[in-house]
C-alpha cells in the first residue's frame, strides 16, 4: 500500500515541479480557467439565491388570487364577489386587497401602493419602504406629497420606514389607509384590486378555482402553484435567459479546454520521450499528465467557486445585477443570502474538471505510445 | 413540619379533585403527532400526512395516530391485533379531520363519503365531514357514491375500500 502511495507522491512531486518549470504558461491557463469557472459558478449561485428569495416571497402569498377581467385585462373586482366566494365549501377566508402603482414625476420613480388590512393605518399616515425614503431623502415624521387622480395634492405623513431586511420586496412600497387609497385614485367604495382567497385543504384548491370560474365567468383565479411554476421556469437553468448565458459560458470553456489541453508542445513531446528513454513506463507518463491536469483544474475550480461566492454574496453579483434586476429607479440594495446547491456544483465539477483532465491525458497517451527516439527527434 | 404535611395533603386532595374533572367526554384533542409516530395499522409515519390524521385517545391518557379514517376503523375492529394489550374497551375518544376545514372532529358524529375520486395515503378513503351539507357537496364534486355514519362501518365495507 505504502509503495503505491509513494509512487503517486513521487509522480505528483514531479508533476508540480514540471508545472512550475512552465510557470507563465500554466499561470495563464490557471487564470483563464478560474475566470471561466467563476462566471459559471456565479450564475449558478445567483440564480439559486434569486430562486430562494422568490420562494420566500411567495411562501407568504395567498393560496389563490381572484382577479376580474374586462376585455382580457385586469379590472377592479366588486367586494360582493368575495362574500359569495367565501360561501364556497373549503374556502376559509377571502380578503379584498387594494394595491396599485404610482409614478412620481418629480423623482421619476414608480411606487407600489398597498392598503394594509392586518393593522389598518390611520387616514393621512403612511409607511414607506427604505428605497422610497432614500430616493426622496425623508425620514419618519416627514410629509410626502402625492398627486391624486383629480389633480389635487395629497399630503401624507410618514410614520415609519420599513426595515432594511425587507428591501428586496419592499424597497418601493408605500403602505397607506384604505380611505387615502380611494381618495388618491378616486375609487368607489365596494371594489378591490383583487381578492386573496385561502383554502384550508390544498387538495380542494382546483375544485374551488373551478367553482369560482363557474360562478363568475368574468374572473380569473390564479393559484399559488401557478405563480411558483412561472418563477421556476423563469429562473430555472433549463429555461429562460439563464440557460443561454450558461450555454455560452460552457461553450467558451470547452473551446478553451480543447485548445489548451489537446495540443502538446514540441517541448512536452520531447520531455515524454526523455522520460520514456530513462525507463518510465507509459502508465507513469499518463499518471504524470493526470496529476498535472488534476492540479490545474482542481485548484482553478476551487478558486473559481470561491471567487463566485465572494462576487455573488459579498459583492451582490455586481457583474450581473444591472442586466438582470429590472428597470426601476428604486433599485433595492440587498444582500443575497448564501445558498449552495451541492447538486449543481457537482454538475459543474463533472462538466469541467473531468473533461479537462481527460483532454490532457489523451494527447499525452498518443505521444507516450510512439518510440522515445522518434518523440525526441520530432 | 406538620404544617407542611397539611399543605401537602391539601395539594393532593386538590389534585385528586382535579383529575376526574378532565373526565371522559372532555378529553382535549392531543397536539399533532410527532415525527416518529407511526400508524399502528399500516406502519407509515403519520406526520407526513397532516390533513388525514385520525386519532384515538385511550382512557390511560395515551394516543394512537392513523393516516386516514380507514385505518382508524380497521384498528377499532381488532385493536389487540395491532397493539397487543389494548382492547376496544380502553378507547376513550376518537377524532378524524374534517375534509374542508382540516379541524379535528368527533369520529362518532361525523359523516363519511366513500367511493370518491379523492385518495388518501392508503388509497380509497372514508372522507370525514362535520356537516351533512358538506358531505353532499363533496359527493357531487368528487363522484362519491355513498354517505355513511360511524355505525355503518363494517369489516365488509372496509374490505371494499382496500
Amino acid at each position: 500500500m505504502s509503495r503505491v502511495l509513494n509512487r503517486h507522491r513521487a509522480i505528483l512531486d514531479f508533476a508540480l515541479s514540471s508545472l512550475l518549470r512552465r510557470k507563465t504558461k500554466n499561470l495563464a491557463l490557471f487564470a483563464v480557467y478560474t475566470l471561466l469557472i467563476a462566471v459559471i459558478a456565479s450564475l449558478i449561485f445567483f440564480v439559486q439565491a434569486l430562486k430562494r428569495e422568490a420562494a420566500l416571497v411567495l411562501s407568504e402569498a395567498p393560496d389563490m388570487v381572484v382577479q376580474r377581467m374586462v376585455a382580457g385585462r385586469h379590472d377592479l373586482i366588486p367586494t360582493g364577489y368575495g362574500d359569495i366566494i367565501s360561501t364556497i365549501r373549503g374556502v376559509s377566508s377571502v380578503t379584498p386587497r387594494l394595491w396599485g402603482y404610482y409614478y412620481d414625476p418629480v423623482f421619476k420613480a414608480n411606487y407600489t401602493l398597498l392598503v394594509r388590512d392586518t393593522e389598518p393605518l390611520q387616514p393621512g399616515s403612511i409607511i414607506i419602504g427604505s428605497g422610497v425614503a432614500r430616493n426622496q431623502r425623508i425620514t419618519a415624521g416627514d410629509l410626502l406629497n402625492f398627486r391624486s387622480y383629480h389633480g389635487l395634492p395629497l399630503l401624507l405623513t410618514v410614520t415609519e420606514i420599513l426595515p432594511h431586511a425587507s428591501e428586496l420586496v419592499a424597497a418601493d412600497l408605500v403602505l397607506m389607509a384604505r380611505q387615502d387609497f380611494q381618495a388618491m385614485f378616486s375609487l368607489p367604495a365596494g371594489v378591490a384590486t383583487d381578492l386573496a382567497v385561502t383554502v384550508a385543504n390544498p387538495r380542494e384548491l382546483i375544485t374551488v378555482a373551478n367553482k369560482v370560474a363557474a360562478k363568475f365567468p368574468d374572473t380569473r383565479p390564479i393559484l399559488k402553484s401557478e405563480l411558483l411554476r412561472t418563477y421556476d421556469s423563469l429562473f430555472d437553468w433549463r429555461g429562460g435567459m439563464i440557460v443561454v448565458m450558461l450555454g455560452v459560458a460552457v461553450l467558451a470553456f470547452v473551446i478553451f479546454a480543447w485548445d489548451k489541453a489537446t495540443g502538446l508542445s514540441a517541448e512536452e513531446r520531447r520531455e515524454i520521450g526523455i522520460l520514456k528513454s530513462i525507463g518510465w513506463e507509459t502508465t507513469d507518463v499518463l499518471l504524470l499528465k493526470f496529476w498535472e491536469g488534476t492540479t490545474v483544474s482542481l485548484s482553478a475550480f476551487m478558486a473559481g467557486v470561491l471567487l463566485a461566492y465572494l462576487h455573488v454574496f459579498f459583492g451582490s453579483a455586481a457583474l450581473f445585477s444591472h442586466a438582470l434586476k429590472g428597470w426601476a429607479v428604486l433599485y433595492p440594495q440587498f444582500r443575497l443570502v448564501p445558498v449552495i446547491d451541492g447538486y449543481q456544483l457537482a454538475v459543474l465539477f463533472t462538466l469541467t474538471v473531468l473533461p479537462y483532465t481527460a483532454a490532457t491525458i489523451i494527447p499525452a497517451w498518443l505521444a507516450a505510445t510512439i518510440a522515445p527516439d522518434a518523440a525526441m527527434r520530432s | 413540619m406538620t404544617r407542611y404535611l397539611i399543605v401537602l395533603a391539601l395539594l393532593l386532595c386538590l389534585g385528586s379533585l382535579h383529575s376526574p374533572a378532565r373526565g371522559a367526554s372532555a378529553t382535549p384533542h392531543p397536539s399533532a403527532p410527532g415525527p416518529k409516530d407511526k400508524c399502528p395499522v399500516c406502519g407509515m409515519f403519520v406526520k407526513k400526512y397532516p390533513s388525514w390524521v385520525a386519532t384515538v385517545a385511550f382512557k390511560d391518557g395515551s394516543h394512537a395516530w392513523f393516516d386516514g379514517a380507514k385505518d382508524l376503523f380497521t384498528y377499532l375492529g381488532t385493536p389487540q391485533r395491532y397493539t397487543p394489550g389494548r382492547t376496544a374497551a380502553m378507547v376513550d375518544r376518537l377524532w378524524v379531520k374534517d375534509y374542508y376545514s382540516l379541524q379535528p372532529i368527533d369520529a362518532k358524529t361525523a359523516y363519511y363519503v366513500i367511493g370518491s375520486k379523492v385518495y388518501g395515503p392508503m388509497g380509497h378513503e372514508l372522507i370525514p365531514f362535520k356537516r351533512l351539507d358538506d358531505a353532499r357537496e363533496f359527493m357531487l364534486d368528487h363522484q362519491g357514491t355513498q354517505i355513511i355514519r360511524y355505525g355503518d362501518v363494517t369489516p365488509t365495507l372496509l374490505k371494499t375500500l382496500e
